[in-house]
């Protein structure tokens, strides 16, 4: 994984490669105009996570252009993004290559 | 605005009569944001990625037709609004809050598009520039008072 995951995500990122194959990163971008609190409810209501972990993304968004936010199979990653973006939070899915 | 009650999931917010009226101009922005704005990849590096892209295209054309509607029947609604001697009082839901929450976003980041997608804080204001900050801003404002209202109700 390139980016630096919280403590929450390392269970994920520790199961075998195969039950997860393949896999697809969703990423938040930086876009400067969006409040840091709006960004932190919508990772609450996409992900269901607590606030802590919401802030963490959130400022690794704000902070270094980016967060990847879930590696998930190909139909998930889709979901994911189409719920980021309802709130025009600029989101993305790459595969994990 | 402000948070005045919060019941069973029901927040009470009171706006001023000029608040009212600066949130119902705002709100009939929406949509801003250009349809191809956003893109599922950036790399496009997926197994297909213009189905990807139409699925999400056509999944944002949806969602922007319901929040019209939805939007439409708020402001032509004068049940929502209870006239007070403060003003108004607009009672919403937790669901409808967030749902508001995404039309001002599309609102601000539309507005920010316009004026050129500027890094910093925007200060060339002038009579072309100027009704897009406005829209900026307070779709900004309006979203600080609603995430306030979400979290002081816990």
């Amino acid at each position: 994984m390139p980016e630096l995951l919280p403590g929450l995500e390392q269970e994920a990122v520790d199961k075998p490669r195969s039950g997860l194959e393949p896999g697809y990163l969703v990423i938040c971008w930086n876009d400067p105009v969006n409040l840091m609190e709006f960004v932190t409810h919508v990772f609450q209501q996409v992900f269901g996570w607590p606030r802590p972990k919401a802030e963490f993304h959130m400022l690794q968004v704000h902070e270094q252009g980016k967060s990847v936010l879930i590696r998930e199979s190909l139909e998930k990653a889709e979901h994911y993004v189409h719920q980021l973006q309802k709130y025009s939070l600029h989101a993305t899915m790459e595969r994990d290559s | 605005m402000k948070l005045t009650r919060v019941s069973k999931d029901q927040f009470s917010l009171q706006l001023g009569g000029r608040e009212k009226s600066l949130l119902l101009e705002l709100l009939r922005l929406y949509p801003r944001v250009p349809s191809n704005y956003l893109a599922v990849s950036k790399m496009r590096n997926l197994p297909d990625s213009n189905t990807s892209q139409k699925l999400l295209d056509d999944a944002l054309a949806e969602q922007r037709a319901d929040n019209k509607r939805q939007l439409q029947a708020l402001m032509d609604n004068p049940g929502r609004w209870s006239e007070n001697q403060s003003g108004f009082q607009l009672a919403l839901s937790a669901t409808e809050i967030d749902w508001l929450l995404q039309v001002l976003n599309d609102i601000r980041i539309g507005s920010w598009l316009i004026l050129g997608s500027p890094e910093e804080r925007f200060e060339v204001v002038n009579p072309e520039t100027a009704p897009h900050l406005w829209a900026m801003e307070t779709a900004g404002l309006f979203q600080m008072y609603l995430l306030h209202a979400l979290q002081s109700a816990g």
